[in-house]
């Protein structure tokens, strides 16, 4: 009897493991915020978010690469090329909605009407705990930068004023140059 | 109820033990390496090393620094950039520490502990400035990045900027 019974349970073991979706499943995002615009959302995010001692290094969620931190490519190095390179833009587009694939899409395709469902909305803002702190206020050009580019209403001179707010001696940073390219 | 102290100095011990054992710090300090040849423990031993992973302030390691690390005069060669002043400026205080004869500087918690994050500049002795373009943020993954060298670190490569220098070796600033 106990025989039978345990030949069963192997047995809706078994199928319950072929059942399982193969491994190279992929959840596929509904709703992507638009990657074309992204650029100066990365910059602000580079010179805010991805120095080499916060999210610009390998051990860290939201891995971000930029000029300012983490270089894409193993001939550049900090600040070398000056700006972010299109390799590096792209891999934070990944980071960035790869983070929280679902929350992503519900937040992009209802227009970003609640960007807060995002942790790193909320961790940037200071509403939830973040080892780095409060790094911008609900509001403020670098939060509307991020936010507006959810929406899909992108705003290039919020972020140019995000990201001229965030570096040093603000008038004569030369990554002050990297915001003029496309 | 007392507790007897016959039960409570093991589980002291056990405790201390585990605070102990942490194998990724230990691994970085090992690969540290060991004192230079003629070189005693003290205010000029290790220059370019990250200080803080032992000068953390835990039982039985040397005394904690907030803020240490080495100047060196260019990025090609490890001469030390010996009297300049670092300057730290924070939202709360600023200090001026000076390099000494192996170019390390550092900082203890009672004579500063800083508010993160930190504005650092260098000063040489003919008024040259060196100024770092981004902020340090204090978030380091192995120790606090009070240790310049836990991103300063050699070889330059994509994940760090090369040790503290006051030039280029072309004679340009460093970024």
């Amino acid at each position: 009897m106990i025989a039978r019974t345990l030949l069963l349970i192997a047995g809706l073991v078994a199928i319950a493991g072929c059942s399982a979706p193969p491994s190279d499943a992929r959840y596929t995002q509904p709703a992507l915020p638009d990657a074309a615009t992204f650029r100066p959302v990365a910059q602000l995010l580079d010179v805010s978010c991805g120095s080499l001692d916060c999210h610009g290094t390998v051990a860290r969620n939201l891995r971000l690469y930029g000029s300012a931190g983490l270089r894409w490519s193993s001939t550049d190095r900090p600040f070398v090329p000056l700006c972010d390179t299109t390799a590096e833009v792209d891999q934070d587009y990944e980071s960035v909605v790869g983070l929280e694939p679902a929350a992503m899409s519900a937040v992009v395709s209802s227009g970003g009407a609640n960007p807060d469902e995002l942790t790193m909305v909320r961790k940037a803002r200071g509403v939830e705990s973040h080892k780095g702190g409060q790094i911008w206020t609900q509001g403020d050009d670098s939060d509307t930068c991020l936010v507006a580019w959810l929406s899909g209403h992108a705003n290039s001179e919020a972020c140019a004023s995000g990201i001229a707010s965030v570096l040093l001696g603000a008038s004569t940073n030369p990554l002050l140059q990297c915001l003029a390219q496309p | 109820m007392s507790r007897s102290p016959a039960r409570t100095l093991p589980a002291l011990f056990a405790l201390l033990a585990l605070a102990a054992c942490d194998p990724v710090r230990n691994d970085a300090i090992a690969s540290l390496g060991p004192e230079a040849p003629g070189v005693r423990r003290g205010p000029l031993h290790r220059p370019g090393q990250p200080c803080l992973l032992c000068h953390d302030g835990a039982i039985g390691d040397p005394q904690r620094f907030t803020i240490a690390g080495t100047v060196f005069e260019t990025l090609g060669d490890k001469v030390a950039a010996v009297g300049v002043d670092v300057i730290l400026v924070d939202s709360k205080t600023s200090i001026t520490l000076r390099t000494n004869a192996a170019g390390n500087f550092y900082t203890t918690a009672s004579q500063y502990d800083p508010s993160f994050p930190i504005q650092v500049s260098i000063q040489g002795g003919a008024g040259e400035v060196v100024r770092m373009q981004t902020l340090v943020e204090g978030n380091g993954t192995v120790e606090p990045n009070g240790a310049c060298a836990s991103c300063h670190f050699d070889p330059p490569g994509q994940n760090s900027p090369g040790h503290v220098c006051m030039a280029l070796d072309d004679g340009g600033t460093p970024p």
